[in-house]
């Protein structure tokens, strides 16, 4: 509770952070895949004497630049601003144990930069072959800033046994390299760097069908074939890294991913399978669209069909990512921080000195803002206030960081149909988290002292059943204070 | 050393197996002709061939739904288990869910398809001679896709099925003099039942599809005969300057890029958007609130229902619906009508006679969703 909360209606905070990121993972590994295709282009047509080659190239190069230069730069700062918003705890923890590796990867970055810029501005200024040394300092920057924030992201999913003994011992950050070449980090690494290679493809699609067929029909062809083959490498062998990466994951993790082939069930319980279903069917059939739509038709490959790989493209990073960050639950960091901020060692001394004990947000004083629209105009003893505020902090810190009141993932929706007394047996389920609980493996533990408990089951009912007077009868009196 | 141990140059040995087997089977049912067709048929290349893909898509979400209606099939119960049935599927059964989830998308992506396709074959004036058997045998396919979205609708019987259906009966039994006589005869009675589950399921798997792959054949054997129509705008231009390209295999391997993209829209909207199931139908219960037939159903609904309140009594639902069939038939009969191949007054006629048609059908739809808040 050391953080103030990040309200975000209807999509959640969460979302904020998948909007971005998903946007940021198309660009920034075209970034990286990108930076390959350019200098191998550039060597052949070099070595062919194309300067056809070499004019569409500096054309795709002002794409890439203007689309990672910008996009790419202003949507990774975008994550951190989203994440330390919505995600205070979690950040701080990755920023206590990887400030350094984040040092390494900025190093990275400004070089990357400055070498994209360089590579674009001196095209027709810079020796040939310095040039194209320019382009692969890029290429090699770019690749680095991938194998450092691998290292954090994947530190996420699996921190590692040597991590995780130090953890709370305020001495993490001895165990660095641990933590950064954690058990997911290899099968990861090789993923992304496959997906950068085909976003470089997907990316050249989509300028090479901007290439009139009628004026240069052969540049057409030869670009379109050369850059659709940059998708094949990771088609074969994505699938044989997926299992890899799988078998790295804790089975606990594993086991999310089977809980939908069977059911449907409703909302987040089947997520992560429906995600990877769309993962497995996109990544199957994308080769397969390139090969019917640019391979053997590259001179009918216009700017719509290019889009339509982008499209694949996207609902398969979409879901991949979406899915990865579901694997993870109900931690925001693996073993150790649930995905509401708790650390799992923090739980014991919340159930028994309360969790909003040392909060500095809790304001008693005056009612909730969100409760005023259910229940405006009525009278309100001010002590049902100040336990309805009680309740509003428990369900923004404990439950805000994955659901809304009404909109993605709504509680409003999801506890539909419940009195109070079922509210408040659902709340002792989940603080229970008994081995047998169907939420235990999606959804932390619901912490608090009793009363704190009793205080979120009143704030629930209010906003689903607008009953804000039903548990003391003296609360409906004239002249008290109103929401 | 001997020749005979020498190697010689071997033709048949140079072929690969695929070339062999195609050539045993080549043979003897002559594949090499119907290439040859393929290849000697062109598609004209021009800014609205986006258009001539739509035909392919309807047929592939065809397919999508007889290959999982059939996978369904091994579980679904018709009678009095329907419902049990669905929700094992759904439930218990390993991906029953997606296949369910997929047959239901892709019979609404397929009904969207044939509208469009049957927009842009009206708009483009493909109804034209010698096409207009081609509009018939379509207009057939439209009233029969729908009529398997209908049918099907009902089968999970979970009371958004029930209530729907029991509303959706409506729209016949406003026809007038026959209108209550077919509908009990479909309905296996004055009231949605078991009954009315074990006759819509014979429609949706034996009868309608008997019905269906004829005239689907019919189509398709058009198509071929007649190729791709021009829109008016390509037919003016002189032959010099229409560009073509050949069906063989440059179109057809388009129209396959085509399908896999309708096959990763419906993988994405079955997958993250299931279909759900609703609780058992009880016919004692109230309707759901906002209860209403299916969005391709929306906008004849919503005519009958303006009608009703305009003319109460049964005589304002028997003019709605008469109205209604008369737009169909005047629909049908538009080659007739249309039948200059150049531009004129009769085209124009029929050009806004379609955006007429077009934006009642949006309007209406979209009345109807707005009427049920």
């Amino acid at each position: 509770m050391n953080y103030p909360f990040w309200d975000v209606p209807l999509i959640g905070s969460g979302w904020v952070i998948g909007i971005i990121a998903i946007i940021h993972v198309m660009v920034s590994h075209f970034a990286v895949g990108g930076g390959f295709y350019l200098p191998m282009a550039e060597a052949k047509a070099l070595r062919e004497g194309r300067e056809d080659w070499l004019r569409a190239l500096r054309d795709h190069a002002r794409f890439f630049i203007i689309l990672t230069g910008v996009f790419g730069a202003m949507s990774g700062v975008g994550i951190w601003f989203a994440i330390g918003l919505a995600h205070p705890e979690s950040t701080s923890t990755l920023i206590h144990n990887f400030v350094f590796g984040w040092a390494i990867e900025w190093v990275f970055f400004i070089v990357e930069l400055t070498a994209a810029a360089v590579y674009y501005y001196g095209w027709d200024k810079l020796p040939r072959r310095t040039h194209l040394i320019v382009g692969w300092i890029y290429a090699f920057c770019a690749w680095m800033s991938l194998v450092i924030i691998n290292g954090i992201l994947t530190f996420m999913l699996t921190p590692g046994a040597s991590w995780l003994g130090a953890a709370g011992t305020g001495q993490e950050a001895a165990y660095f390299w641990q933590a950064f070449f954690n058990p997911t980090y290899f099968p990861s690494l090789v993923l992304r760097t496959l997906v950068c290679i085909s976003m470089a493809g997907v990316y050249a699609l989509i300028t090479a069908s901007r290439i009139d067929p009628l004026a240069e029909p052969q540049l057409k062809d030869e670009l379109i074939r050369w850059s659709a083959k940059w998708l094949l490498p990771s088609f074969i062998l994505v699938p044989f890294c997926f299992f890899w990466y799988l078998a790295s994951v804790p089975e606990s993790q594993r086991a999310l991913l089977k809980l939908g082939i069977s059911t449907i069930g409703q909302g987040t319980f089947t997520q992560v399978t429906r995600a990877a279903t769309v993962v497995v069917m996109t990544s199957a059939t994308i080769l397969a669209f390139v090969y019917f739509s640019a391979w053997r038709n590259s001179r009918h490959f216009n700017l719509g069909r290019a889009l339509c790989v982008l499209f694949l493209a996207f609902a398969a990073t979409a879901s991949a990512e979406h899915s990865r960050e579901m694997l993870r639950k109900p931690f925001v960091i693996g073993e150790h921080m649930y995905s509401n901020g708790i650390r799992k060692q923090e739980v014991e001394r919340f159930n028994r000195e309360g969790y909003l004990t040392n909060s500095m947000w809790l304001k008693t004083d005056a009612p909730p803002v969100s409760l005023r629209r259910v229940a405006f105009g009525q009278p309100v003893e001010p002590e049902t206030a100040a336990n309805l505020a009680r309740g509003e902090l428990m369900f923004r810190g404990q439950c805000l960081a994955c659901h809304t009141v009404n909109g993605y993932r709504p509680i409003a929706r999801l506890l539909q149909g419940r009195d109070r007394q079922a509210i408040m047996a659902f709340l002792k389920t989940l603080h229970e988290n008994k081995p047998d609980s169907p939420y235990r493996s999606y959804m932390p533990p619901l912490v608090g002292t009793a009363d704190e408990i009793e205080a979120l089951a009143d704030y629930l009912d209010a906003i689903l059943n607008h009953n804000v007077k039903r548990r003391s009868d003296h609360l409906a009196q004239a002249d008290r204070a109103t929401f | 050393m001997d020749a005979s141990w020498s190697p010689k140059p071997d033709v048949a040995r140079s072929r690969s197996l695929a070339t062999v087997i195609y050539e045993w089977v080549d043979e003897r049912l002559g594949l090499e002709e119907i290439l040859a067709l393929a290849r000697k048929k062109t598609v004209p290349d021009h800014k609205y061939s986006f258009w001539y893909y739509w035909g392919g898509l309807s047929l592939f979400f065809f397919f999508v739904q007889v290959f999982s209606g059939v996978l369904l099939l091994v579980y679904y119960r018709p009678g009095p288990e329907a419902y049990e049935s669905v929700r094992q599927i759904t439930y218990d059964i390993q991906f029953g869910w997606l296949i369910r989830s997929a047959h239901s998308w892709s019979a609404n992506l397929m009904v969207f398809a044939v509208f469009v396709h049957m927009f842009s074959v009206y708009f483009m004036k493909a109804y034209r001679k010698p096409r207009e058997f081609g509009w018939w045998s379509g207009m057939a396919l439209l009233a029969l896709t729908l009529l398997f979205g209908f049918s099907g609708y009902l089968l999970p019987m979970d009371d958004l099925a029930y209530f729907a259906t029991k509303v959706g009966l409506e729209i016949p039994a406003a026809l007038p003099l026959v209108g209550t006589f077919l509908t009990d005869i479909v309905r296996g009675g004055p009231e949605v039942s078991e009954t009315t589950i074990q006759r819509f399921f014979a429609l949706h798997v034996v009868i309608l599809p008997l019905i269906y792959l004829p005239i689907l054949a019919f189509h398709l054997w058009l198509v071929q005969k007649h190729g791709n129509a021009l829109p008016p705008s390509e037919e003016a231009k002189p032959e010099s300057e229409r560009r073509t390209i050949p069906f063989f295999p440059d179109f057809f391997s388009l129209d396959l890029g085509m399908w896999l993209i309708a096959l990763n829209v419906l993988s994405i909207l079955a997958s993250l958007y299931p279909w759900q199931l609703g609780p058992q139908a009880d016919p004692l219960a109230p309707a759901p609130v906002g209860i209403h037939p299916e969005w391709y159903f929306m906008s004849q609904f919503q005519v009958l229902k303006v009608f009703g309140r305009w003319f109460p009594g049964a005589a304002g639902e028997a003019l709605g619906i008469s109205l209604f069939t008369l737009a169909i038939v005047i629909w049908a009969a538009i080659p007739l009508f249309d039948t200059r191949t150049a531009g004129g007054r009769r085209a124009q006629i029929a050009t806004y006679f379609g955006y007429f048609a077009l934006l009642g059908m949006i309007v209406f739809s979209i009345w109807g969703y707005l009427d049920l808040k």
